[in-house]
């Protein structure tokens, strides 16, 4: 047989890109260029750390959850603090994706494709704190409902079955969204790569050529998707939540507990992304595609998020109170003032009054400010998980057996390990993907071209409808 | 030969190796070996009761051992023995620990050239003793406690017919005081026998008779009954406690008399005169007196005491309107220079009271079982130590250098004899100075009798043979003495100890004797009896105290450790102490004014220091003492043992906490007994803090009605409750049953039922049983046997001191401790206050917290794997292969009785031999999973079978659980929640009383609690 032609016919027959299309593609790709020592550096003390943690966790396995600060009576501690926190950052990924998208926001295309990257990887670490906190990780498939030899099934009355559905549904739909979105950027890069890269693109661009055929058939998928996942966005959390509020623990049971951990997740998923997206915008010079309009409109909703948090906190209190129940207003106050104050006042501060600058459009104009806004509402909602399930846990109905917990350096470095799990694949994510998205992007910049002038970033952005969705 | 080529020789050893590594892998597979020869008595699977009696203190309760294929696994009360009736206290059933020691001496020990201790054999080691016998001559003496009646009259014996220089009775609680007060009033050389059950008021002058006096188990027993709120619905007996320190027996009391130290006598003769006034007293007794009681008005006693002239008056007004009172003398906490005058004052009330004769018995001199401890005569003993008489001491069922205070210079006199001989079985402070060790067999592997008083004879008999390579002790000085022989073989009698405790039971049926457990009479007694004339001359003054201190220093027996026998047993440490909570450590409690005072606070570590040394431990205020005291338990401080001390197993090492011993002087009072009232003491910070091993820190319940109490005037109105006896362990005849009267309480109709559940459902519907509880709050003193014998039955791990100072204690019953309703303050950053107690409060509550095996569980629903679940007959069952240890179930607990196995316990919490002692019944749990209170459900299958094989129902009381089972005041009864007839049933029905722990949770607890009566001050 003689030997394939070295360039495929369909690559022959393509026309040739227009220039503002190439201009794109020359910007948004060079993020996927040589990484420098800088990324070098992150990346091997991303790794360093996952594998110290790594190493902890496998201890652990080995002597037992001892080694955590776990304390009678409180039995769930910074490891479902974390993956409690992961979830909730997983949220801003499909609420960008979907929600937005459904609703025809714009100006979404510029930041969907990492705050979707950072969905997926935000639930892979939290799914892995599941594991990281059972006693027997060695029988944690056991929660699995199959049918097996043991004769055994799982207890669906149970809010951690569901959850482990809730995850796992989450997990997959994410995962299926990023990539079915990312196919027609692949076949960009695809298109100018070499080695390795053009064999991982091909294979992951699925054939992808462009027609109208296929654009037709990803615009459904995209579509239906995201009609799958905005469900997904408010049950995920709401069943994460349902862990709590279905509890007799008092500070957990609650009815107010599943859009306040909604609207949590969002607040603080997209505070991530701002934590994520200020740096990279600046470190990879996508000024241009990433605007500070774009920067603006999260502050909107962070705002927006935070006065629900703080509304909810307010709830929290009030309802206490109101209830007459003595357990429960004994919980609460024992939050404000008790040995964790520090901790819930980290949380009010954070998540509910510091956000409140946002009022102000010089601040959400301002990328250091909001930059560090995010990150203190990053710490205020990880500080939330631990006041909600630590003074809960702590102090229960009976007064002999209530105890303090302290988190032991075995959780401290498996916390920080999750960040650096999160931080790895995410910075092998932007070497390995566009990090925006290319042909989104790209059909904005053509109806700039067609609709507005230059210099007119901003409007362009505001005004950019009128795209048809079935062309 | 097939070719065979370096690629395929690579391929079969990567082959072996993989195999090699996949199969090591797994555990080593274990199979179960039948008998070769099956012993008669032995059923795998049953188990055989022997009888035997408990050696831990000088009570002298009797034992079923418990065995199952040949080994004892656990020890309950023989029903049988009228000192404990089948309940058994918490260092009695700790016991079995010794057996099953990892530090135990598995033959005999000699010193070497290196001084250290090395395996010897019996034959030489018996040889090397009988040569230092021989030439030591009138130099040999024998130190020890009591090695039970037989032991000592052989060992007396012996000691006469080697020509040994004596023996001395070492006993550091033995109640000298009361003998001596006894002589001294009655004329009567035998201790008193106290019975509190038909009195209508007791007085304990400083006497923790419920925790650490003469016979705990009983008396606690007797109070409850002739307290008993079930029948006596006025309250019965009121009880008032005299005392500096609010102890569990003060706890306990209707009213608490916060008197100063050692001044119980002034307070007794104060009383002794209103009762007089008031016309009690014969005629000849008033006369006996002569104008002894003339000094003793209610003004003075009050300024003595510190007590309230009105409460003093009130008390004696009480006392002689009371029918049948009885007041206690002062414990071993407060026998001061002057307890033979202080106990004789408390005789000479009860005699003005009519009790002596009734209540408190006297048993005729000759009579008397025990040889008299003597503190006078080991002072003595040291003094010949010192000055070198001695040759050979022979130390037995005693830790001399630990107990003796280091100011009789018992170390240094110790250093002086060239041939110290140990008989302990376990290592201690005593035997890491011996020269030779034979270790004597522990209570379980040994023959002996027990004679705790007069009339009862209780046989200790072995339940196995023994594990190592031990020997009696009585064989050993035998076995000496023979090999002598002469003369001295001649004098000592034939046989071995077991034939010699066999012919001291000669004028009864042996094997029925030993079946039962022993003789079981009633005391012999004197007759009516009357004052002596010389307590005209008695001298009635406040405790001479040593030192120029602030503080008046109470060093009191710990509950559970005692004189610190029970240090080395590890659960002893583990279970904390009733008042404080605290577990494996040594701290001193002030009063808060104190701690304020000095500038500490909870955990500060402070020094108490008297003339005769300085010891430190961490502070505790209490509201429960008086400010001109500090009190600090005798028990900890040891420096040798796994368990007693930090870094010691046989030889010494860092200690565990302080023995306040150090600093007590070698007091003696005037009747020779030891004082250990006998000092004050300095107090001041030291800068540093450490953190105490609190298993409750909040004493406050919140009224969250988890420990109710209800005053004694609720009752009147409501009927008796009535209920067959008790039944008994493993008594098939035990559940006769009582009347049912009124509508009867099902758990399908419960009356406090508030929401419209389908309580039928609590367990399946055609079940015949739904298994349940009812525990008396106002029987329940708190004293944690229960939580020892839960301990023991169900394999629960010890966790240790750094674990359970992260909260992570295993019980599966806790005695929680409330008092009363209270109210806490916050105080950030600070744990909230240890202890609300006031000064003279008794509204304190003792909760026994087991799972509730809740109706409508709270824990059920919530795991995902139905690892816990509800079975046909309404328990929780748990099953802990499910468990993957996500721990939902302990979060929504609401009782906080689910305990988590954070390391595995299994593998690395019973060093050998103690997984010798683990009952085969119960699995013994690996890492990660949950556990929690099963109500004994092995010991329902074992009723259940039995019942099955005998085609009948299981009868009411047959079976039950080992905390029902131990409690020595039948606060907790277990039965059959749907036998309208059973005691469970029958007794929780007290509508009064009766009430579910978190009633408003609706969780349907098959545990009823029954609070607590409040019955106030005394009044006349």
């Amino acid at each position: 047989m003689t030997p394939p032609p070295a360039v495929s016919v369909a690559e022959l027959m393509r026309p040739a890109p227009s220039p503002a299309d190439s201009q794109a593609n020359r910007d948004l790709l060079s993020v996927m260029g040589t990484p420098g020592l800088g990324y070098w550096a992150l990346l091997i003390l991303c790794v360093v750390i996952v594998h110290v943690a790594g190493a902890v966790w496998v201890y652990q396995v080995y002597e037992g959850l001892g080694i955590a600060g776990y304390s009678h009576p409180v039995f769930w501690a910074a490891y479902i603090v974390t993956f409690v926190f992961w979830v909730g950052i997983a949220h801003a990924g499909t609420l960008i994706s979907a929600i937005l998208y459904l609703f025809r926001s714009k100006w979404r295309n510029a930041i969907n494709r990492s705050a979707e990257a950072m969905t997926v990887f935000a639930v892979l670490t939290a799914a892995q704190f599941l594991g990281i906190h059972v006693g027997r990780i060695w029988k944690s498939y056991f929660i699995l409902p199959y049918p097996n030899q043991r004769g055994l099934w799982v207890n669906f009355k149970s809010p951690l079955v569901w959850d482990t559905f809730a995850i796992s549904t989450y997990a997959t739909t994410s995962i299926l969204f990023l990539f079915i979105g990312m196919v027609p950027d692949l076949a960009i890069a695809r298109d100018r790569s070499k080695g390795w890269r053009k064999l991982l693109y091909t294979a992951l661009a699925l054939g992808w050529q462009g027609s109208s055929k296929q654009w037709k058939a990803h615009n459904r998928a995209v579509l239906h998707l995201s009609g799958l996942a905005t469900p997904l966005v408010l049950s995920v959390h709401s069943v994460v939540s349902w862990d709590f509020a279905m509890s007799i623990v008092p500070g957990w049971h609650a009815t107010i507990f599943a859009p306040y951990f909604v609207a949590g997740a969002i607040f603080s998923g997209f505070a991530m992304v701002l934590t994520v997206m200020i740096p990279v915008r600046r470190i990879f010079g996508l000024e241009q595609y990433i605007t500070e309009y774009h920067f603006e409109n999260m502050a909107r909703f962070i705002l927006l998020t935070s006065l629900i948090v703080g509304y909810a906190y307010a709830t929290e209190y009030f309802i206490a109170w109101y209830s007459g129940v003595e357990p429960e207003k004994t919980s609460f106050w024992y939050r404000a003032f008790g040995p964790y104050w520090i901790s819930t006042w980290i949380m009010i501060i954070c998540n509910a009054v510091v956000p409140q600058l946002l009022w102000f459009k010089k601040i959400r104009l301002h990328l250091p400010s909001l930059f560090v806004i995010s990150v203190l509402v990053n710490v205020g909602m990880w500080f939330e998980r631990y006041v909600i399930i630590i003074t809960g846990l702590s102090r229960e109905y009976d007064p002999a057996v209530w105890g303090i917990y302290t988190p032991a350096w075995p959780e401290l470095v498996i916390l920080a390990g999750s960040f650096a799990f999160f931080g790895m694949f995410f910075l092998i994510f932007i070497k390995l993907f566009p990090v925006v998205a290319i042909a989104e992007v790209k059909e904005l910049v053509i109806h700039e071209k067609e609709h507005a002038g230059p210099g007119h970033e901003g409007e362009f952005w505001e005004h950019s409808h009128g795209y048809e969705e079935t062309n | 030969m097939p070719q065979f080529d370096r690629r395929e020789f690579l391929k079969l050893v990567g082959v072996g190796a993989g195999a090699g590594v996949a199969t090591a892998c797994s555990d080593p597979v274990e199979y179960l070996i039948p008998y070769v020869v099956q012993p008669e008595v032995v059923t795998p699977g049953i188990p055989n009761f022997y009888a035997s009696t408990c050696r831990e203190c000088s009570a002298g309760c009797g034992l079923h051992v418990k065995t199952r294929e040949g080994r004892p696994i656990k020890l309950e009360g023989n029903p049988e023995s009228p000192i404990n009736r089948g309940a058994l206290c918490g260092r009695g059933q700790a016991g079995i620990g010794r057996t099953y020691h990892p530090d135990r001496f598995q033959g005999p020990m000699r010193r070497n050239e290196k001084g250290d201790l090395e395996p010897a054999e019996w034959s030489a080691a018996l040889a090397d003793l009988t040569a230092k016998v021989k030439s030591g001559g009138a130099g040999v003496f024998v130190l020890g406690g009591d090695p039970g009646a037989t032991a000592s009259v052989q060992i007396d014996a012996w000691v006469k017919a080697v020509g040994a220089g004596g023996r001395v009775v070492y006993d550091p609680f033995a109640p000298e005081a009361l003998r001596a007060a006894s002589r001294l009033v009655f004329d009567v050389d035998a201790t008193p026998i106290f019975d509190l059950s038909s009195a209508d008021l007791v007085v304990s002058f400083a006497n923790d008779l419920l925790e650490t006096g003469i016979s705990p188990t009983e008396h606690s027993r007797q109070l409850a009954e002739a307290r008993d709120v079930r029948t006596r619905r006025d309250g019965g007996a009121r009880f008032v406690y005299v005392g500096p320190r609010g102890s569990m027996t003060a706890e306990n009391a209707d009213e608490w008399l916060a008197a100063k130290p050692g001044t119980e006598g002034i307070l007794a003769l104060a009383l002794a005169r209103i009762v007089v006034e008031r016309g009690r007293g014969s005629a000849s007794d008033r006369s006996a007196l002569g104008s002894l009681l003339d000094g003793f008005d209610v003004d003075a006693a009050a300024s003595a005491t510190g007590l309230e002239a009105d409460s003093i008056r009130r008390l004696g007004e009480a006392l002689a309107a009371a029918k049948s009172p009885v007041a206690l003398a002062p414990g071993v906490a407060f026998t001061s220079r002057r307890a033979a005058a202080t106990a004789a004052s408390v005789l000479i009330l009860n005699q003005l009271c009519g009790a002596v004769g009734s209540a408190v018995k006297l048993p005729p001199a000759a009579s008397e079982p025990k040889p008299a401890a003597s503190h006078r005569e080991v002072l003595a003993l040291i003094d010949s130590m010192k000055s070198g008489k001695v040759q050979v001491l022979l130390v037995h069922d005693a830790d001399p250098l630990y107990s003796l205070s280091p100011s009789t210079g018992f170390a240094e006199a110790l250093a002086k004899v060239p041939f110290v001989v140990s008989f302990a079985s376990l290592p201690d402070e005593t035997t890491a100075r011996a020269h030779l060790v034979l270790p004597d067999h522990t209570p379980m592997e040994s023959w002996g009798d027990v004679s705790p008083r007069p009339g009862i004879r209780s046989i200790v008999q072995p339940t196995f043979r023994p594990l190592y390579q031990t020997r009696a002790m009585v064989d050993v000085l035998l076995d000496v003495g023979r090999a002598m022989g002469g003369t001295v073989a001649a004098a000592l009698p034939e046989g071995t100890f077991q034939a010699l405790v066999q012919a001291a039971f000669a004028d009864t049926d042996w094997r029925k004797t030993l079946a039962m457990g022993g003789v079981f009479g009633e005391p012999p007694s004197v007759g009516p009896v009357s004052l002596s004339p010389d307590v005209a001359k008695l001298e009635i003054e406040p405790p001479l105290l040593e030192g120029e201190g602030e503080w008046t220093l109470v060093a009191y027996p710990s509950p559970l450790l005692h004189d610190g026998r029970g240090a080395n047993l590890p659960w002893l440490q583990e279970v904390p102490d009733p008042v404080t909570k605290i577990a494996w450590q040594s701290w001193v409690e002030v009063s808060k004014a104190t701690a304020e005072k000095i500038g500490a606070e909870v955990g500060d570590v402070i020094a108490v220091e008297t003339p005769f040394g300085r010891i430190e431990a961490p502070c505790l205020p209490r509201g429960a003492l008086r400010d001109d005291v500090v009190a600090v338990a005798i028990g900890q401080g040891h420096t040798v043992g796994r368990f007693a001390s930090r870094g010691g197993k046989q030889t010494p090492g860092e200690p565990r906490g302080v023995n306040v011993i150090a600093v007590l002087p070698s007091a003696t009072d005037e009747a020779n007994g030891r004082a250990w009232l006998s000092t004050k003491a300095k107090l001041s910070t030291t800068g540093r803090s450490e953190r105490i091993a609190f298993l409750q820190t909040h004493d406050n319940q919140r009224q969250r009605q988890l420990a109710e109490a209800v005053p004694v005037s609720a009752l009147a109105a409501a009927p008796a409750v009535s209920a067959a006896p008790s039944g008994g362990h493993g008594d098939p005849h035990g559940g006769a049953h009582g009347d049912s009267h009124g509508a009867g309480h099902s758990d399908a109709g419960h009356h406090e039922m508030l929401l419209p559940f389908d309580a039928a459902k609590d367990a399946l519907p055609s079940s015949f049983h739904r298994w349940g509880m009812a525990i008396d709050l106002d029987r329940c003193t708190g004293c944690s046997a229960c939580v020892v014998a839960c301990y023991i039955e169900n394999n629960i791990p010890i966790v240790g001191e750094d674990q359970v100072l992260r909260g992570r204690v295993m019980s599966w019953i806790r005695i929680e401790r409330f008092v009363g309703p209270g109210v806490v303050d916050f105080v950030p950053g600070r744990p909230a206050h240890v202890d609300n107690g006031k000064l003279g409060d008794t509204d304190i509550r003792h909760l026994p917290m087991v799972c509730q095996q809740c109706g409508s569980a709270p824990c059920e629903p919530v795991c995902p794997v139905i690892a816990t679940y509800h079975n046909d007959e309404g328990l929780n069952g748990m099953i802990y292969n499910r468990c993957i240890g996500t721990r939902y179930c302990a979060n929504n607990c609401p009782y906080k009785v689910r305990r988590f196995n954070f390391y595995d316990y299994d593998h690395e919490n019973w060093p050998e031999p103690m997984h010798l002692g683990l009952n085969p019944d119960v699995t013994v749990r690996g890492q990660g999973v949950m556990e929690k209170c099963t109500f004994c459900v092995q010991r329902i299958a074992l009723g259940q079978q039995t019942a099955k094989d005998q085609k009948r129902a299981i009868a009411d009381g047959e079976v039950t659980t080992a905390c029902a089972q131990s409690c020595p005041t039948d606060a907790i009864v277990f039965g059959n929640l749907r036998d309208e007839t059973s005691r469970a049933v029958q007794l929780g029905n007290d509508p009064p009383r009766e009430y579910h722990a978190l009633h408003m949770l609706n969780t349907r607890p098959s545990v009823t609690y029954l609070a607590k009566v409040t019955r106030g001050p005394v009044e006349a």
